[in-house]
Parts: structure tokens; sequence; C-alpha cells
């Protein structure tokens, strides 16, 4: 049971690993820039 | 999403209740840390709890931990979470009505709670001794908060999703699931319950609650409000979206695998102890990964230091992080748990995370936050200044006492005479802390002095006005 559930955890590792470096890879430079932008612009005050 | 040609002009952010927040998480930041000095005082001068069972060490010290997180820290979460999601987003909060029920209810709760725990209900769990109406309560105005801010996100303005709102989302979603998995109880009175599970099973699942807690709350949440926060103090944008992307991802799936930490040298399996070892270690990537991204942030905005307190206040946040989840790791690995745990050490070590990263970057926070919800400038900035050396040598000889007595304790434990029987008695050793106990209680003291000059400040800037209506910018084709 023990090495079931701990080869289990291991795939479940392997996996987010993999999602980090897909969503570490997937965005473009020019929208990651634009994104970082979103809280300078974010408010129109009067006055 | 929705329609960007809609009439901007119109819808106004919803901050009233971001100010109502910000004052909440003030009020309880003083009580709770007002009951922390007061049982710090009671480890040195036991008369202190006048016989009287309410104001008891074991009451209060949990009275302490659960106002400073749920009141303090969560109103503080909650209300920055409602201020930057809109603003992100670009559009007012969804279901404002649901939003102030979030707001009161939990205050409520947090107020009830309270008591009960000073009236020694408490179900013995760390972090979750609320008994079981209280679980159903926090459960039911969660699932509110996630209804409001996923709703915000979901009718948002503009494509992205900034990376302030994963770290807001996470700790929603993340916290939901711990609360209600290790709340599973049977109650047997109104005011009694039983964990469904039993001895290791439940000390696993608890321990796995108590360190996701710290992560996705007292990391996480706080990650989230760095990374809306600090940019918007610096006027610059993060210095690396890309790394702030990664290491969400990163933490969300390190993270919750660390808890058996907490359980080393216990009746749990050897291999969840040395993967909860391995896991705090690959920690320290995306801990350090974030704290880095805040600091270059700031690189190329260091003159602002010199005027603006906020900005002193998060940056000196994000040094005690970098401090706080490198020691973390380290005290996971055995050969140095088996000196601090159970000692003082881990006591400095939340510590330097409690005081060090979470108040100070809220207190940072909101000296930004409070002069722009009422429109108005910071009624003192020198008493702003004055509060920053106060946090900064209350956190620092803090840390140091605790340091200082848990290792001495773990060594003490540990030594042996020549017949190899323990050498010192626990009241020996006990005797031996109270200089450290006396420093910690003095740095507690000037904590709080700090946050009740903080709280005076905020009182009079806010005194005889009200929170300014600010809109949505308009739209560039860009940012469409």
């Amino acid at each position: 049971m023990a090495y079931f559930l701990f080869a289990g955890d291991m795939l479940v590792m392997a996996f987010m690993m993999i999602v980090v470096v897909w969503v570490s890879l997937k965005s473009s430079k020019k929208s990651m820039q634009k994104t970082a932008q979103i809280p300078l612009n974010d408010e129109q005050r009067d006055g | 999403m929705a329609d960007p040609a809609k009439s901007l002009s119109v819808e106004i952010y919803s901050d009233r209740i971001v100010t109502v927040l910000v004052m909440f998480s003030i009020f309880w930041a003083v009580l709770g840390m007002f009951a922390g000095v007061y049982v710090a005082a009671q480890l040195i001068w036991p008369e202190l709890n006048f016989d009287n069972p309410w104001i008891s060490f074991g009451r209060l010290r949990t009275f302490h931990t659960n106002v400073v997180i749920f009141g303090f820290a969560v109103s503080a979460l909650m209300g920055t979470a409602y201020y930057s999601v809109q603003r992100t987003c670009h559009v007012r909060l969804f279901a404002p009505n649901l939003a102030w029920f979030t707001c009161w209810a939990w205050q409520i709760a947090i107020l009830l709670g309270g008591l009960s725990l000073l009236g020694g209900l408490n179900t013995s769990k760390e972090y979750a001794e609320l008994e079981w109406p209280f679980d159903i309560a926090i459960t039911v105005v969660w699932v509110c908060f996630a209804i409001v801010f996923f709703g915000t996100i979901a009718k948002r303005r503009i494509k992205e999703i900034y990376i302030s709102n994963w770290f807001y989302g996470g700790l929603i979603i993340v916290i939901a699931m711990l609360h209600i998995v290790n709340s599973m109880e049977l109650p047997v009175t109104l005011t009694k319950s039983y964990s469904l599970y039993a001895g290791a099973q439940d000390a696993i699942v608890q321990w796995w609650y108590g360190h996701n807690a710290v992560g996705f709350l007292l990391t996480g949440g706080f990650l989230g409000m760095m990374y809306y926060f600090l940019p918007k103090q610096a006027e610059r944008p993060i210095w690396s979206y890309r790394l702030s992307i990664v290491a969400f991802w990163a933490f969300a799936y390190s993270y919750i695998w660390a808890g058996p930490h907490h359980l080393h040298f216990n009746a749990i399996p050897e291999w969840v102890q040395n993967l909860g070892v391995i896991m705090s270690l690959i920690l320290l990537a995306p801990s350090w990964a974030s704290m880095v991204n805040g600091i270059m942030t700031v690189s190329t905005a260091w003159e602002k230091l010199r005027t603006d307190p906020a900005l002193k206040f998060i940056v000196l946040a994000l040094a005690f992080y970098g401090l706080a989840t490198f020691e973390g790791p380290m005290m996971a690995i055995k050969s140095v748990n088996v000196i601090s745990h159970f000692t003082d050490w881990t006591v400095g070590h939340v510590h330097s995370g409690a005081l060090g990263w979470n108040a100070l970057i809220t207190f940072g926070t909101f000296y930004f936050l409070v002069p722009r919800l009422v429109g108005a400038k910071l009624y003192s900035v020198r008493l702003a200044n004055i509060h920053f050396w106060m946090a900064l040598a209350g956190t620092i000889l803090y840390i140091v006492a605790m340091w200082g007595a848990g290792v001495s304790q773990g060594v003490l434990w540990l030594a042996l005479d020549q017949i190899g029987e323990l050498r010192y008695s626990f009241t020996d050793i006990m005797a031996a802390m109270n200089p450290y106990y006396l420093l910690r209680f003095i740095a507690g003291l000037i904590f709080l002095l700090g946050a009740m000059l903080m709280a005076f400040n905020f009182s009079m800037t806010i005194i005889g006005r009200r929170t300014i209506a600010v809109r949505p910018p308009m739209l560039t084709e860009s940012m469409a």
C-alpha cells in the first residue's frame, strides 16, 4: 500500500512539473509584458 | 467577460467595503497582539492569570493565534483581494451585497469564536480550534467570498488574469479544501465534537491542514498582496512576470506536500516524513523566486524608500519573507529538527513569518491604501516612520530571543550525564528561559505599541472623511 501511494505521489509530482514547464513556456513575452502593466493603469480618479 | 463598450463612467469600484475590512483588520491586530503580549507576560509572571480561567494561558494563547490569523490576517486578505480584483479586472465587485455579508459575517464569527475559545470550547486541533458550529459558519462565509471573487473575475473587462488574482484564488480554493477536510467531525453536543479521523491519520490530516493554512493563507495570500501592491507603490511593473507565474505553480504543487515535517520522529510512515523533508527543501525555490522578483522590482526605485514609509514596510517584509522561507526548509531537515522541534525556535520561526512578513506587508499595504481610500494625505508620515523602526526592532528582538531560547532548550533537553540519564530537569530548563521570555515580552510590547501608533495615525487620517468614488479607467484598445 505504501509503495502504491508513493508511486501515485511521484506521478502527481511529475504531472505538476510538466504543468509548471508548460505554463512558463506557453505565453509570449509581449503578452507577459502587457499583463504586468495591469496594476499601473487600473483606476480613474476625479480631481 | 463583460462588454467593454458598456459605459464605464457610471461604474464605481466597491471600495467602502475595503475601508471597513481594513478597519476591522487593524482592530483585530491590536486586540490579538495585546493578547499575545499578555500571554508572553504570563510566562514570566504566571500570577497574571489571576486564577481566572478565561484569561489562563491555554485559552488566551489560542485566542491570540485565532484573532491574529483569522481576524487580522483574513480581514486584510479579504479587503485587499476585493480592492485588487476589481482593479485588475476593471469592474466593480460581483454581488456587492454578498461581499458585505462576507465582511460582517466574518467579523461576527471571529468575535463569537474568540469568546468561545476564552470560554474553554476547543477542538484541540491547532489553528482549527473552533467548534463545529463555527466551522460551518466559516465554510458558508468562505464560499460566499469565493462567489464574489471568482464572480468578479468572470465578468472582467480585460482578458488576462493578473498574477495577484492567481494567488488570491489559490488561497480561496485551497483553504476551502483544507478547512472542510480537516473539520470533518462528529458533533455530540452544540459545543463539543470529535474528529472523524483517529490516531496517526488525524495527525497527518491536521498537519496537512496546519502547514498549508500557513502556506496558502499566510504565504500565498500575502504574495497576492505583494504582487499587486508592490508594483503600485514602486510605480513599476513586476520585474519578471514569467517568473511570477512559474513561482505560483511551483509554490502550489510543492507546498501541499510539506506538512509531514511537523510530525518528524512520530508514529507516521518514515517515507511520509522523508517526503515532507524533500518537498520542504524544494519549496525554497518558488519561495525565493517571489522574493527575488519583489526585490528586483524595487531595485530601480530605491530612492522611493527614503520618502515612502509604505514601501519601506513592504521591502522589509520581503527580507523577512526570505529569512523565514529559508529557515523553514532548514528546520524540516531531521538532524536540525531533532533540536528545534517542540522548542521556542519554532515559535521564533513562526513569528519571523507572522511579524516580519505578514504584519509588515499588511502595514505597508495599509499605509498605501488608507489615504487613497479616503482621498487624503496620511495624518503623519513621521509617526509612520517611527512605527517602521518599532516594528523592525520588535521583530528582530523577538526572533533573537526565541532563537536563543529554542537552541538552549534543544541542547539542554538532549544533554545526558555520565550514566546516560537526562542531565537537566524540565523545571531547570524552564528557569533558564526567563531572560529570553523577558526579552520576548519587551519585543512584543514594542511591536504592539507600533501597531497602536498606526491605528491612531489611520484614525486621524480617516476621521470625518468618507471613502471616495474611483472608477475603472477608460479601456484602450491594447488593454481590452
